[in-house]
């Protein structure tokens, strides 16, 4: 059934950036963000963040959560240290309220920035 | 301006001596972070690795030192003339006392045992109290949920008897580093605001270090 416009939760996209050794895949980064958010907040605290992956190519995601929990949901995404044995690090590029922002703003710009020290 | 649109400093970073990439890559990783200068701890700078350092990122000397309380005066001594900064790694309570008391040192590091006798000769001191925000990085479960119970505790402290902060990543290898919002999002679980949060990553090391400077005399006083 549809939710009226008004009644939906509101949404933030946190775009972020993974640095590992090996690339990880989709279904494990998504298995680690849910280890570390339910570790850190418990059952009710993911359940009032709802972190969903949205898209995630290996290097660059975005992550929806609930407005009002943006900034636990960083720190969880923050608390990732390892997948399956692989360190990794997780940075948030940035925040948008769109999908489309977050590309925007923050991935593309990532993407456009990388190839200049392969050129020097 | 924005709170995170300054000068950072991480001051408790431990690269591998094995590895030989790992003082320029750690410096790689926290430049691209948003990161101005690191100090490097119980670790010997070669040419090489001040050769391949990125621009405009200052490399710090730090003293690690963990030991008994009744050596910890002469070793504070021993090492403050070679170091830009001295750390003691907290642990019991008679060696926070210890440490606490010695004029000397910089940065008390996670004391496990802290209370307002510490606190108040830390603040007559000066004396910086460290949070290690990688310990909270690292563990799951129990041991996390004690280092969150000793940040939260110690963050009391820190501002009944307004003390200097510090938050470390207190990293080994490059995926142990964390940018300073992230730092700042990891310190708000434990009380911390994200105003407390920046300075204490960069407003309280700029102050250390000012404190090194050949004009400072003591707190309020400088040569000009």
């Amino acid at each position: 059934m549809r939710i009226l416009p008004v009644l939906r939760d509101k949404k933030r996209y946190l775009a972020f950036e993974v640095t590992s050794g090996q690339k990880i895949k989709r279904r494990e980064f998504t298995n680690e963000l849910h280890d570390s958010a339910r570790s850190l907040f418990g059952d009710t605290g993911l359940s009032e963040m709802n972190p969903h992956l949205i898209s995630y190519d290996g290097k660059y995601g975005i992550i929806r959560c609930t407005r009002d929990r943006t900034e636990e949901t960083r720190a969880a995404i923050a608390c990732i240290n390892n997948s399956g044995g692989i360190p990794i690090s997780t940075r948030v590029l940035g925040i948008s309220g769109t999908i489309k922002g977050a590309t925007e703003k923050f991935i593309q710009k990532m993407l456009v920035k990388e190839p200049e020290p392969e050129n020097k | 301006m924005s709170l995170f649109d300054r000068n950072f400093y991480d001051f408790i970073v431990n690269p591998s001596p094995e590895d030989k990439d790992s003082i320029p890559g750690l410096a790689q990783q926290a430049k691209k972070y948003g990161y101005s200068g690191m100090a490097l701890v119980n670790t010997q700078v070669t040419e090489t690795d001040t050769e391949n350092l990125p621009p405009d990122f200052s490399i710090y000397h730090a003293a690690g030192i963990s030991c008994k309380q009744t050596k910890l005066r002469s070793e504070i001594q021993k090492h403050s003339k070679k170091n830009d900064i001295i750390i003691v790694m907290g642990g019991d309570e008679l060696l926070n006392r210890a440490a606490v008391e010695t004029p000397g040192l910089d940065i008390l590091l996670q004391p496990g045992e802290f209370n307002h006798v510490h606190a108040r000769f830390a603040h007559d001191n000066s004396i910086t109290i460290g949070f290690d925000i990688g310990s909270l990085i690292r563990n799951r479960g129990d041991a996390r949920i004690r280092e969150l119970t000793t940040m939260r505790r110690n963050l009391i402290y820190v501002r009944k008897y307004d003390l200097p902060a510090i938050l470390t990543a207190n990293a080994a290898t490059i995926y142990d580093l964390r940018a300073p919002r992230e730092m700042a999002a990891i310190a708000s679980l434990f009380g911390m605001t994200q105003k407390e949060a920046s300075d204490a990553m960069s407003t309280t090391p700029l102050e250390i270090l000012k404190t090194k400077s050949q004009d400072y005399v003591q707190n309020g006083i400088e040569v000009l």
